[in-house]
């Protein structure tokens, strides 16, 4: 063979040794080309996970089971939606103590320690707090640290509410009975002369053996819920929508709502769900409180099975609402696909299917398509002789509490109740 | 010359390329998985991988109030029956620790032997809850403005079963109270007590729910409250005054109401006319116990829920070996096991009101259905939880007003216990005494090997008296033989001559080997405890060793109304500690 087809030859296998070697070189040491960044890797699966707020868990999960069940994918990679139960309040607090680990701003997805990119695979994608209140706060703690917000108000990726629920007075008929007797309609003012009747039910015309009056409200160290039955406690002691700090430092205000919040008979409970204790230990701890009305309505059947007493319930002149936000975090923790797979979801619980499901756990629509009354499982229907009413009487919404006023009913709670 | 290639150059030529190419991708591909292997090797070096913490165990030890703790048990060896497994393939398991409540509170701060704990009521989370947020404060300082809530050492936890604190009182007795016509209250049985010396009421300690709310029930009767109380009303002379009268009545403590049911059932009707326990407690006894019922009283002012609470422990601090997921993964297939509608109904069978909603009280089957002794529409109300600070007053006041105990530690000190068995035994003795705290309560110490030695005698436990009978503790020394009768013999004059009837007077006696060398005999013993009425006397008995004359042990005990206990080198410590709470 002539010298120049083996140059030639040689000078291929050389060509060939040299790129395939580079070629491993860099896959084991990891140095990429920019060009190559450009190149995104499809994950094998997109989690999406959903950080809820416990009066909707029960409906998201299950939304979240029948979509998981449809194998949902976005560019065609699966999408599996976890759910991760938690408070409002508490999930707020880890957001203002930054437990979740999101970016300093001087740190970046690819300057991470292999320890920190651990840490970020549980990164919330979605939060569905309570109320709207709670998303501002969280945006105005990682204001003052990131210097811009992390959930949205606008735009594709915006806090949508995906259902409703109002706070309702939820009490032992038989108690209800004895109260509206005597004060003629259940309002604060009312519970609360109730809680300071010294003689206690004997006093106010009930039976002696159900002791004093015991007023149930959700703690509010533990549950959104109790917070916002003490706004609703000042609305109607100040007869207005909007209260300030200086409202709540009031002496005689904090006279009148130690006086009522003196009537919880356990604040210890450790449980953040009070609907449910309420249900559990029935009127032997409280002969009524303010309660979320999709709570009442889900536990309904327990109280009725388990007690010899059936709950009634009532509406307040004073409402405070939870409109549970479907909020999407937008900072660089989460990809871009597990954002939109969020959305797809978000889009999945707003369907009318999936809106009407949520009849069956007390949940009021945001679709306005689907009526309260539009499935047989509503608890809406089934409850309507226990009081609960399609369209809300009448209503002064509450203003949402600031940052401010938050901490200082907090501050004020752990002072004079708590301790 | 020719420089054409012939045909079979050619192929050969195209061979040899072809040839060459596959050899260089064969190279390539080898360095290839050479990277994977790298790959592989570099993950397990990290353990960073996502995954790394999912090949971690799958075991859950659950920390478990001894009230439940046989239940629980057996729940425990059904879901572990069952045979679950991790998506990584990890058996799921569980075990369970007996643990006081108030113990497992302390041991949560940090580090624990489980990952998991179940005590009988939310007290002891609150408690936890306080305590943890109270040792990381200093982490905190400086950082007012951060919302204060969420920052918790376990997760939310769940109920699987609750049931009410009763007054479980025999029927005869509760209808000499009025029951069932008359709605009978903490008062009355206090009154009762102080009334009638002859009636014979107890509670257990405040390490237990039942005790603790049957403390604070005192203290409210005492603060003359239902609701409301203030460190102040139950600090307040009157109050105190109050309790410790009440307190004089109560015929002794313990370690909770799985031990109250024990000595029941072995003593009988006698042993004690009320107590105060779960209402599952009642059921169970009916359940098993021929003879005369129990019947549960619903305090008239206001009783307390056992509502047995499961929470994941958030371990994890600096040197605490960190929740691996299978375990998150373990405890949750616990609960769904839990929460079960059959392992509901098991439990509702077992006396317990099952935390379903679903569950009629009075469905068929249902021990609620069929029996007055219990009433699934009580309690109607129930008293007001203070605060936890209060609840610590509370908790810390008793051991003030609680009945004052006149105890005799007396210890074996032949040759047998030369070694491992004497340092032990110190140990122990020292645990006993940190565990007495009443400023009433006073200790003695007697040595018996050959001879019978009064070490100290009965003194009180201020600083000076812990410190000196401390050094006589470290005195103690084996040598000789086993006079063990002698020992009691002498502990039990000095009793008589120094005790006193408002006080609980005991002996706990210890010995590892047998009797070999008294002047006295057992009968002389039992015939001098049935001749003198004038001072009550218990006595505790404790086999150290398999070598312990048991059946003596066994019948000084029974003479004495107290308790034989064995104990081995690993639980002496624990059992003195044990045996401290009934005083």
């Amino acid at each position: 063979m002539e010298r120049t087809r083996w140059v030639f030859i040689g000078i291929l296998v050389v060509v060939i040794l040299i790129v395939g070697v580079s070629l491993v070189v860099r896959a084991v040491t990891g140095k990429n080309t920019p060009d190559t960044e450009l190149v995104l890797e499809k994950p094998k699966t997109i989690t999406v996970r959903v950080l809820t707020a416990l009066p909707i868990e029960p409906w998201v999960r299950s939304a979240a089971e029948t979509y998981n069940a449809s194998n949902p994918t976005l560019d065609g990679v699966p999408i599996k939606v976890e759910i991760i139960p938690m408070d409002g309040l508490t999930a707020l607090g880890r957001w203002d103590r930054n437990d979740f680990g999101a970016l300093a701003p001087e740190e970046t997805i690819e300057n991470l320690s292999e320890d920190r990119k651990t840490t970020l695979e549980n990164f919330p994608t979605v939060w569905i707090p309570d109320s709207r209140y709670l998303v501002e706060l969280a945006n105005a703690s990682y204001k003052e640290r990131l210097g811009r917000d992390v959930f949205l108000t606008d735009g594709e990726y915006r806090a949508r509410p995906i259902a409703i629920s109002l706070f309702t007075w939820g009490i032992y008929e038989s108690r209800a009975n004895v109260l509206t007797q005597r004060f003629g309609e259940i309002t604060w003012n009312a519970i609360h002369d109730a809680a300071v009747a010294k003689g206690g039910w004997p006093e106010l015309g009930g039976n002696p053996a159900w002791g004093f009056f015991k007023l149930v409200v959700p703690n509010p160290n533990k549950n959104a819920g109790g917070l916002a039955a003490m706004v609703a406690a000042a609305g109607e002691y100040y007869g207005r929508t909007n209260i300030s700090v200086a409202d709540f430092t009031d002496p005689q205000f904090q006279t009148w709502l130690r006086e009522l919040m003196g009537s919880v008979t356990d604040f210890s409970s450790a449980s953040a769900y009070t609907a449910e204790d309420f249900a559990l230990f029935g009127y032997s701890v409280g002969d009524g409180g303010q309660l979320l009305e999709s709570d009442l309505l889900q536990n309904m059947q327990g109280i009725l099975t388990r007690w010899d007493d059936p709950l009634k319930i009532y509406y307040p002149k004073y409402v405070t609402w939870f409109e549970f936000p479907y909020t999407i975090w937008v900072g660089p923790e989460t990809s871009a696909l597990e954002k939109n797979a969020a959305l797809q979801f978000q889009r999945f619980l707003l369907s009318e299917e999936q809106q009407k499901a949520a009849l069956a756990y007390g949940l009021r629509p945001t679709n306005p398509n689907v009526s309260l009354d539009a499935t047989p499982e509503s608890l809406f229907v089934k409850w309507k002789d226990r009081g609960v009413e399609m369209v809300v009487p009448r209503s002064d919404a509450m203003r949402n509490p600031d940052r401010e006023v938050l901490l200082a009913l907090l501050r004020w709670f752990q002072l004079n109740v708590a301790k | 010359m020719n420089t054409e290639l012939s045909d079979k150059q050619r192929t050969g030529l195209i061979v040899g390329i072809v040839g060459i190419i596959i050899v260089c991708l064969c190279v390539i591909m080898a360095l290839w998985g050479g990277k994977s292997v790298w790959d592989s090797l570099r993950k397990e070096k990290g353990g960073t991988t996502s995954s790394g913490r999912d090949s971690a165990t799958a075991e859950l030890t659950v920390a478990v109030s001894p009230g439940m703790a046989a239940t629980f048990t057996k729940l425990a060896e059904q879901f572990n029956a069952h045979a679950y497994k991790t998506p990584d393939g990890s058996p799921m398991l569980v075990r369970v620790l007996p643990v006081v409540p108030e113990k497992m509170v302390a041991q949560s701060l940090a580090n624990p032997p489980f990952q998991a704990i179940a005590p009988d009521s939310s007290l002891w989370l609150n408690q936890l809850d306080r305590r943890w947020i109270a040792a990381q404060s200093s982490t905190t300082e400086g950082e007012a403005g951060t919302i204060p809530i969420g920052n918790r050492r376990f997760g939310d936890p769940v109920r699987y079963a609750v049931s009410p604190v009763v007054i479980a009182a025999w029927e005869s007795v509760a209808r000499g109270l009025g029951w069932p016509e008359r709605n009978i209250g903490w008062k009355d049985i206090q009154q009762k007590a102080t009334a009638d010396p002859t009636f014979k009421w107890n509670h257990p300690s405040t390490g237990h729910a039942s005790g603790l709310l049957a403390t604070l029930a005192e203290f409210y009767a005492g603060a003359g409250l239902t609701r409301g109380l203030t460190p102040e009303a139950a600090t307040a002379q009157t109050t105190l005054d109050y309790v410790r009268a009440v307190e004089a009545t109560v015929r002794f403590y313990g370690e909770g109401e799985d031990v109250i049911v024990q000595r029941l059932a072995e003593e009988g009707r006698g042993f004690l006319d009320a107590f105060v326990a779960q209402e599952q407690v009642v059921i169970a006894w009916n359940q098993t116990q021929p003879g005369e019922r129990l019947v549960a009283i619903y305090p008239a002012e206001g009783t307390l829920w056992a509502d047995h609470p499961l929470a994941l422990l958030e371990l994890g601090a600096p040197g605490e070996t960190p929740i691996t997921d299978n375990q998150r993964r373990t405890y949750q297939a616990l609960v769904t096991f839990l929460t079960s509608p059959d392992v509901q109904r098991q439990l509702l069978a077992a006396g317990y009101r099952p935390a379903a909603l679903d569950i009629r009280m009075d469905e068929a089957g249902s021990p609620f259905a069929s029996s007055v002794a219990v009433d699934w529409r009580q309690p109607q109300t129930t008293l007001q939880i203070p605060s936890e600070s209060v609840v610590e007053v509370v908790q810390n006041v008793w051991w003030y007003t609680k009945r004052p105990t006149n105890i005799y530690l007396v210890v074996d000190t032949s040759g047998s216990m030369e070694g491992s068995k004497i340092d032990l035994t110190r140990a122990a003795l020292r645990s006993f005494v940190e565990q007495i705290r009443g400023d009433r309560d006073q200790v003695g110490l007697i040595a018996f090997a050959s001879d019978v030695n009064v070490l100290r005698p009965l003194q009180p436990l201020d600083d000076a008296g812990r410190a000196d009978l401390n050094r006589g503790i470290d005195q103690l020394q084996a040598k000789g033989n086993t006079s063990l009768i002698d020992g009691v013999w002498e502990a039990y004059t000095e009793l008589t001559l120094r005790g006193t009837p408002e006080a609980i007077n005991a002996i706990v006696v210890m010995t590892d080997g047998q009797e070999n060398n008294s002047d006295h005999s057992l009968p002389e013993l039992q015939r001098r405890i049935q001749r003198e009425h004038g001072t009550s006397v218990v006595i505790f008995t404790i086999a150290f060793g398999s070598d312990a004359d048991e059946k003596l042990l066994r019948s000084m005990a029974e003479m004495g109304g107290g308790q034989f206990r064995r104990a081995t080198e690993t639980d002496i410590e624990e059992l003195y500690k044990i045996i401290s709470t009934y005083f």
